[in-house]
């Protein structure tokens, strides 16, 4: 399975829109088998997410992302999981062990969002 | 936070959102303002990283607050956006600050921001109003084409845009193009009235090779190029009668036959025609078909002159003197009140395109301040005087002044039929005569009788 997430001084991205490298990570039962780091083309929105969708990920894992950028992303069948805060080796070791759902991830103020959205566990 | 001094009771009772970070980037201090602006609760917000809170499009690559620190000089009213948590862009303008103790220590930072939401809003509101594409008007005429012009651009309907030269009716077929579900596909705009009917139809529908001599490869034509696309038939009130009946079959079986080829290919393009003659007169007096008018003429869409949309004029000034400038590198500033009232007398036969060639002449003579009406072309300078200031200060002068504009109007208003302009400003129609020859106003070729007043 291929995942993103939009990095910056090895944390999550605050910004998906504003985001300047994406990391690849290919993982297969739990186990990194793959990774890489891909620059952005931040500002334009089909521009952004076209750089995002031809990596094949099938999941993105972001900080605040505004709507534009949001819909562009899920509409090329990416699972999107936005507003995501803390070190980039965290947030990967959490989603790949399922325990992404917990506020130590949330940025500030999406708790209720988050809440609604993740009733149950990511399908990996 | 606890209020506990008068700088937390002012922090707390303004209206910008302020908060502090240490060395570190943690929020120390976040006030009420902050947390209404960024729907974040104080309790949440304080003690994270001022990232995970205030998220920026500047926090990666330019954050002002990391500036600042570096620098230890404060940042005033910088332009950016932060998404809140339903994935909005907020506008906001940023000022950030470095913190000091009592001893002056540096002990973090100093972020204020205000919420600049409805002042976007009035600006769109403003610029939504007055431009459509890259045409500007504020004129209730223009604004009524605005207004319908999103509508008309979905229908996917053929569309006549008629009006005089320079009216912009190039620009209006693009913003139609430009609203359409055809965006992405091309527009491609051909003067028919400037081609003769062979060349006319191997540029429209293209050729085979070995269709004439020197054919010697295919080659597509518009409407093969512009597929999916809009093309614009400027002119279209020139073309041949011969012309006419190969259009038509265009636009009624959607398919076209190029030169030399032997089966016809399916053309999918919106069209629109445009022209600076009267059609309707054209079909009554048998030089254009009927059918053919019909078939373009789904929408019809009138532009007005410059002389009946004079409001617009300065904002199209505006608009001239910020393209020159940008184009050639220069710096005025703008036009004077004293050009710009010159400029409101006169009529325009040419138009927008002709209101442009005079600012293009203005630049050249004026240096890199206002444009003055010595600025202007010569025959601004052999006007009849205007009213106001710019006429001279002697009585006979002023009535002279008064007169000649009176006239003008009446002139105007009734379509320069001069027996209706008399009796409009109450006076014999030979008094007129004798007036407009007195006072030297020279009148258009159109004397009002048979000509009709568009809407």
């Amino acid at each position: 399975m291929k995942i993103g997430l939009t990095v910056w001084n090895n944390h999550i991205s605050p910004v998906f829109d504003a985001a300047q490298t994406l990391l690849v990570v290919d993982f297969e039962h739990s186990e990194i088998v793959d990774k890489k780091y891909v620059p952005l083309q931040p500002g334009i929105p089909h521009h952004q997410a076209g750089s995002v969708m031809a990596q094949n990920i099938q999941v993105l894992i972001c900080g605040a992302i505004s709507e534009v950028f949001a819909r562009m992303v899920t509409a090329s069948g990416i699972q999107l999981i936005p507003f995501i805060t803390g070190g980039a080796d965290d947030v990967l070791n959490a989603y790949i062990k399922g325990k992404l759902q917990t506020r130590a991830f949330w940025m500030p103020g999406y708790g209720s969002q988050r809440r609604r959205r993740f009733r149950g566990n990511f399908k990996q | 936070m606890k209020i506990k001094n008068t700088t937390d009771i002012i922090l707390e009772s303004i209206s910008e959102g302020v908060f502090t970070v240490d060395l570190n980037w943690r929020i120390i201090s976040f006030n009420r303002a902050a947390e209404e602006i960024t729907g974040i609760p104080r309790k949440e917000a304080m003690g994270k990283n001022c990232w995970e809170v205030f998220r920026t499009n500047m926090c990666e690559s330019n954050c002002a607050l990391r500036r600042t620190m570096a620098e230890k000089k404060p940042i005033i009213n910088t332009a950016t956006y932060f998404v809140n948590s339903e994935k909005q862009r907020v506008p906001v303008t940023v000022s950030t600050a470095v913190l000091r103790d009592k001893n002056g220590e540096i002990i973090g930072g100093v972020e204020t921001f205000r919420d600049q939401r409805q002042e976007e809003e009035l600006r769109k509101a403003l610029h939504g109003r007055y431009q459509l594409g890259d045409m500007v008007s504020q004129s209730p005429i223009m604004q009524k084409i605005f207004d319908l012009l999103p509508q008309v651009s979905e229908s996917d309907s053929a569309v006549l845009i008629q009006g005089e030269t320079g009216t912009g009716k190039e620009l209006l077929a693009r913003a139609i193009h430009g609203l359409s579900l055809r965006r992405e596909k091309p527009f491609t705009a051909i003067n028919c009235g400037a081609l003769p009917d062979t060349l006319l139809e191997s540029e429209l529908f293209g050729y085979k090779a070995g269709a004439f001599t020197n054919a010697m490869k295919n080659k597509p034509g518009i409407f093969a190029s512009a597929h999916k696309g809009t093309i614009l038939l400027d002119e279209i009130g020139d073309i041949s009668d011969a012309f006419q009946v190969k259009l038509l079959r265009v636009l009624q079986d959607k398919t076209f036959l190029p030169l030399g080829a032997t089966q016809f290919e399916k053309s999918d393009v919106r069209i629109i025609s445009s022209t600076h003659q009267d059609l309707d007169d054209l079909v009554k007096q048998g030089k254009f078909r009927m059918d053919l008018y019909y078939r373009i003429n789904i929408i019809c869409l009138q532009l007005p002159p410059l002389r009946e949309r004079k409001e617009d004029i300065p904002i199209l000034v505006d608009r001239f003197i910020e393209r020159i400038n940008r184009l050639r590198k220069r710096t005025v500033q703008g036009i004077s009140h004293e050009a710009l009232a010159v400029l409101m007398t006169y009529d325009y036969p040419g138009n927008i395109r002709e209101l442009e060639n005079i600012i293009e002449h203005a630049f050249i003579l004026c240096p890199d301040t206002y444009i003055l009406p010595d600025h202007l072309p010569d025959h601004f300078r052999f006007q009849a005087p205007l009213p106001g200031k710019f006429a001279s200060d002697t009585m006979a002068a002023s009535k002279k002044s008064f007169e000649t504009r009176a006239i003008m109007d009446a002139l105007k208003k009734n379509n320069y039929n001069r027996q209706a302009a008399a009796r409009d400003l109450g006076i014999h129609k030979s008094t007129l005569f004798r007036k407009i020859k007195a006072l030297g106003i020279i009148l258009p070729e159109i004397d009002g009788r048979a000509g009709r007043r568009r809407i």
